[in-house]
């Protein structure tokens, strides 16, 4: 395991990060700002603040090529920051929703974005040329809770959404006029707005925390509140899937999770760190933690002067300050995302938590 | 017409699509209804596995057909079923046998299911014992003195306990965290 680069930007939770492509561009959620750090050499440092949310900012993504930023709030709106001489500009995006807005991401096209909601929709967003503006269209049934992620298919028109139903789905969020007709896949061959190509519940129905569908897209993973990872092989349109695995672990739940290859998956969250995840068709397992146990650094204890152990003791009633946790994030990590993807998948993927870290990775 | 008081209006009462009119039990996971007199004779079975000295088989088999679509009434004979069997099992076997259901195939869900009967056990025997003790003194304070207390309750969670401290060494955090989170309730 090579040595991760920790950045602890600051003392408040992240709710979403997102680097640009160049990845010298960092933008994290705090609060209702969206706070943008550009590297420094080794460090980043903060360059800019996207102002005009009022409410936490609940996600953030930046389109890797075109570069626009979309921020999404409690406040019901989303906005897309596009560079201008004069600072970034914010668009105001119509997506007809009366409860907040928990999570955006773009396409891979870009063209399109999710947000996903407590309204019990998720707004699919695109930009109306003859309008100047973006505008959404609503994937409705049949959601009956809240949209806690979203996760896009590679071919841009397929839409993984977990939700607070315990339900994970797939859905066709093809836009005439704005998406080419899809490749006929194993979740479906005609695919109009708001199909549902599958709707998944795993044996407790637990919350769904996060979804990502497999680099070839012929499969889903979603992670739930019972500290379980379920992977779905659907095997063709209209038929149960091939094979639904679902596999609960020992750890607390994970938050958020991305497919490393088409044989791997990285899940992070309540246990404040990583696990690498291995199978496929036939079975699933947890590998193991990505920090391995005996990282230096954390655990050199200074020797301590028989003075400082006797004041601790009489202070606290005990030697050892056992506030740190042995892991690199401090407390929950609410997102983890691909950093840099070589050949044969993902090489590097970035974290963040409630601590206020940034974390990148190497495989 | 004026008066309304347009704050104290239920919206979601009048909005079709809302969750307050929908029936989230079409959102759970499908249990098969079971009859009380299923479990009863589920609960002789498992009483005579027990006799014939095969206490893990017995702990298996509760485990195993747990009744999620019985009445309440079905539950209680099958939550006692349960703790029957933990009690009969000795300390020093708890561990052993836990592991190898763990290791077996879908030992995680038998064992989950375990865990959901320790903490229902727990919730019994504590309530049994504070509708007996909550009694308010002259002096206006309630006298709770539970924690091993009451004597055949706080027998009955001292076992429980024990139960759990190995359960959750074996089975980790996460069977707490899916007591918790699983819609299908013992």
């Amino acid at each position: 395991m090579a040595p991760s680069e920790v950045h602890h930007l600051f003392h408040s939770p992240i709710a979403d990060h997102s680097f640009s492509a160049d990845r010298q561009t960092l933008a994290v959620a705090r609060d209702n700002i969206v706070d943008l750090y550009k590297r420094s050499g080794q460090k980043f440092s903060l360059d800019d603040e996207l102002r005009g949310h009022d409410k936490t900012v609940t996600g953030v993504d930046i389109a890797p090529n075109s570069g626009k930023i979309v921020t999404c709030s409690q406040d019901r709106n989303a906005y897309v920051w596009e560079p201008s001489p004069s600072g970034w500009k914010p668009t105001l995006v119509l997506l007809r929703i009366n409860r907040a807005a928990t999570y955006v991401r773009w396409s891979p096209s870009e063209a399109k974005f999710a947000v996903g909601s407590g309204a019990r929709v998720i707004a699919v967003c695109y930009f109306e040329e003859e309008n100047d503006w973006w505008v959404s269209k609503h994937l409705k049934k049949p959601i009956r809770s809240t949209i806690t992620t979203v996760g896009w298919h590679p071919n841009s028109v397929l839409l993984g959404a977990g939700s607070t139903d315990g339900h994970a789905r797939v859905f066709s969020s093809f836009i005439k006029g704005v998406d080419a007709r899809p490749e006929p896949s194993a979740w479906g061959e005609r695919l109009p707005f708001n199909t549902v190509c599958g709707e998944f519940l795993n044996n407790t129905a637990a919350w769904i925390h996060g979804t990502a569908f497999s680099p070839s897209g012929d499969a889903l993973a979603f992670a739930a509140h019972d500290s379980s990872v379920t992977v779905v092989y659907p095997s063709a349109p209209e038929q149960p899937p091939k094979a639904v695995l679902s596999i609960s672990t020992q750890l607390l739940p994970f938050t958020s999770l991305i497919w490393s290859g088409e044989n791997e998956i990285i899940a992070a969250g309540y246990d404040c760190e990583a696990y690498r995840l291995k199978g496929n068709e036939d079975g699933w397992q947890v590998a193991g933690s990505i920090e391995s146990a005996g990282r230096p650094g954390l655990e050199s204890h200074r020797e301590e002067s028989a003075l400082n152990m006797f004041r601790q003791m009489d202070l606290k009633g005990k030697a050892k300050d056992d506030t740190q946790l042995k892991t690199v994030h401090q407390n929950t990590i609410s997102t983890i995302r691909a950093f840099e993807t070589s050949g044969s998948g993902v090489s590097k993927f970035s974290s963040s938590g409630v601590d206020g870290r940034v974390v990148v990775w190497t495989l | 017409m004026s008066l309304q008081n347009w704050r104290t209006i239920n919206v979601d009462a009048l909005d079709p699509d809302s969750p307050a009119n929908f029936d989230l039990s079409t959102l759970t996971p499908a249990v098969n209804p079971v009859s009380t007199s299923d479990v009863q004779s589920l609960q002789n079975q498992i009483r005579q596995l027990l006799r014939g000295g095969d206490s893990e088989g017995a702990l298996r088999g509760a485990l195993e057909n747990v009744p999620y679509g019985a009445d309440d009434r079905g539950k209680e004979i099958h939550l006692a079923t349960v703790i029957e069997i933990l009690q009969s099992i000795r300390q020093s076997e708890m561990s052993p046998i836990l592991s190898r259901i763990y290791q077996s195939e879908g030992g995680t869900e038998v064992l989950d299911a375990l865990m959901k009967y320790i903490y229902k056990g727990m919730a019994q025997s504590t309530h049994a014992q504070s509708a007996k003790q909550v009694q308010p003194q002259s002096t206006g304070f309630s006298q709770i003195h539970s924690r091993g207390g009451g004597e055949g309750g706080g027998q009955a969670m001292s076992v429980l306990l024990s139960w759990h401290e190995k359960l959750v060494e074996i089975a980790g955090p996460g069977s707490i965290v899916r007591v918790m989170s699983d819609r299908r309730t013992v």
